[in-house]
């Protein structure tokens, strides 16, 4: 009977651990985020800081603060937790741990909708650039439907090894197109496709914000439920199949919703890689394999990453900046090659 | 009518027909085993019985409903699959592995319920997987997994144990220990097994009824006695088998065997052509 309880305080106890990490790792977003609000051109002490944030800054702070930092730091954290949650998403349903939005071909269909854009609409100061979130958007929901359909077989169903190399192919074709009509551009049209396509935030006003928020209010809540769903796609399909899940139906649903979460961030970050890939693994390193902490732990360490990586990026080399797609991307590869050593297949 | 019955399937994989026209009944809380040769069909019907595989004629009816329009949650509650090789995923204690076979019977973010739990510790004590239950699983050796995926099975809690050569990459003696557990369950809770396996000694020792199958299509069907004869043994497997006596069981066996005339030429026209 002692043992019993023994053994079952001590469950207790490693649930409370995982939840205190993921409590530890909101506690960062918040510190960076206090930290984030400081950097930038014109410095703002803590004390001013604060004024500002109560409703007692200078005209200047308010500018600052809440129409350029603010915004982007929301942003930053919104879309880090999009990406991250798209590549839990689509590491469950793959049974894949590197698998990354990037292969849905949804950085390489936001970007070509994004190069073509501004090929028909050289002078892109004339055109409202509301359009582009909404352009990406498209341009990554129809790159995403055209590689399911391709790695769609009837009677079979998807594989996830067909979509991730059918991902990989259509993803260098759209490649390809794209430097060639990015030659063709001139120089400042350019150089706008180069910073888009390199992940720069570029899209840090209140508008982007509410473009992107509905996306999240739905599908979080979403996905939480489905945790359980995931748990068991993780186990294989036949063992899926055993315990009642409703694999083809189940999976159809779970990508769409990656690809509705990746494409509404990748449509006012930019092509930002990585994140998709790093979060759900460092948020299994830390928490274990269930996904009921996974998910939560994962969206957290995603903001974080991003919100850093801005951050970083903002600062490195004032008054200049660096995309942050670029910062995750000099944390990511690492990263990624350190995972490929590691994995034993 | 018993509660699995297979009436006149036709399954394969795309082009490829498997199994043509076939009917076989599964005996209610016996254990069933399905032997054959390489390729002879024997995991397709296994897959067809677990809906894995879904039929392109005929059906499989469970509780007289086929398989196939029944909710496949609900099917879940009736009958447990243990394929041949399960992904492990990372990072899952044996516990929370094992909890994952009350998924047919939770809603929404899924806490486990008294229920649950009482289900679940059952299956680690029926397992005996106590001392192990905070271990990862990654951390387990094969025979340790194996009983880890009984044990989700048998938390799943339902009539009908399918699983899939369950004793495939263990050694001697782990074998033998999930065949006894398999019987010990099937003894003690009745519950109905149907299982592969490539031993024809393991499989004539534990179980009640024998399936043998050649080229998609049953050869013989019924207890060991019947199906594990001389003359069986070369229409299933093409050898000539000395037969004996288990001496725990008192089901025959086969103490050793040759390839059958037929088959050495098989083999050697393979070779010249």
């Amino acid at each position: 009977m002692i043992d019993k309880q023994f053994i079952s305080s001590y469950q207790q106890n490693k649930k409370k651990r995982k939840v205190y990490t993921i409590l530890i790792i909101i506690l960062l977003i918040f510190i960076s985020f206090m930290i984030s609000m400081n950097t930038g051109y014109i410095r703002l002490s803590p004390l001013q800081l604060l004024e500002t944030l109560i409703g007692m800054g200078t005209e200047q702070q308010n500018l600052i603060l809440f129409e350029f930092r603010l915004p982007r730091i929301v942003i930053s954290v919104l879309v880090g937790m999009g990406l991250a949650l798209a590549g839990c998403v689509l590491q469950g349903v793959s049974g894949n741990p590197l698998a990354d939005p990037g292969i849905l071909g949804i950085n390489s269909g936001a970007g070509l909708a994004v190069v073509l854009f501004i090929s028909f609409f050289p002078s892109t100061s004339d055109v409202p650039v509301m359009f582009l979130p909404v352009l990406a958007f498209i341009g990554a929901g129809v790159t995403a439907i055209i590689i399911y359909a391709l790695s769609y077989k009837r009677g079979e169903g998807i594989s996830p090894t067909r979509l991730m190399l059918t991902g990989v192919a259509i993803a260098a074709g759209i490649s390809a197109a794209m430097i060639i009509l990015t030659l063709r551009l001139t120089p400042d049209n350019y150089q706008f496709v180069a910073v888009w396509l390199a992940g720069s935030i570029w899209g840090s006003n209140w508008m982007f914000v509410l473009s992107l928020l509905p996306w999240l209010l739905i599908l979080i809540p979403y996905i939480f439920i489905k945790a359980r769903v995931l748990n068991t796609l993780n186990l294989g399909e036949v063992t899926a199949t055993g315990l009642g899940v409703n694999i083809e139906k189940e999976r159809l649903f779970l990508l769409a919703a990656a690809v509705a979460l990746a494409g509404s961030s990748v449509s006012v970050s930019g092509g930002i890689g990585f994140i998709g890939l790093i979060a759900p693994h460092l948020a299994r390193q830390l928490v274990g394999g269930k996904h009921q902490f996974v998910i939560p732990a994962a969206a957290a360490l995603g903001a974080l990453l991003l919100l850093v990586a801005d951050t970083i990026g903002r600062w490195f080399i004032q008054p200049s900046e660096i995309p942050a797609g670029i910062v995750v991307a000099v944390i990511g590869a690492p990263y990624f090659l350190y995972l490929l050593a590691k994995s034993k297949a | 009518m018993p509660s699995l019955a297979i009436d006149q399937v036709k399954v394969g994989y795309s082009n490829l027909i498997i199994l043509d026209d076939l009917s076989v009944e599964i005996p209610e809380q016996k254990i069933t085993t399905i032997v054959g040769a390489n390729g002879c069909g024997k995991s397709t019907l296994l897959k067809a019985i677990a809906r894995i595989l879904k039929t392109q004629k005929g059906a499989v009816y469970l509780d007289g409903k086929a398989i196939q329009l029944l909710p496949t949650k609900e099917v879940a509650k009736k009958m447990a699959i243990l394929p041949q090789s399960s992904q492990v995923p990372t990072g899952l204690t044996v516990y929370e592995l094992i909890s994952y076979g009350r998924f047919p019977y939770q809603t929404g973010m899924g806490t486990l319920k008294v229920d649950d739990l009482k289900h679940i510790d059952w299956a680690i004590e029926a397992t005996g997987l106590n001392p192990l239950k905070d271990r990862p699983v990654e951390a387990l050796s094969g025979g340790q997994r194996q009983r880890v995926w009984i044990a989700m099975a048998l938390a799943q809690d339902t009539e009908i144990l399918i699983l899939d050569e369950p004793t495939t990459y263990l050694d001697l003696a782990h074998q033998l220990d999930i065949l006894l557990l398999l019987q010990k369950l099937n003894k003690e809770q009745k519950r109905t097994i149907i299982m592969v396996l490539h031993d024809l000694n393991h499989a004539s020792r534990v179980s009640h009824n024998l399936v043998a199958m050649r080229d998609g299509a049953i050869i013989e069907e019924g207890t060991p006695e019947q199906v594990m004869t001389q003359s069986n043994l070369k229409a299933i497997f093409d050898i000539e088998a000395t037969m004996s006596t288990c001496p725990f069981s008192n089901n025959p066996i086969y103490l050793s065997y040759t390839l059958s005339q037929s088959t050495k030429h098989m083999v050697q026209n393979k070779k010249s052509g």
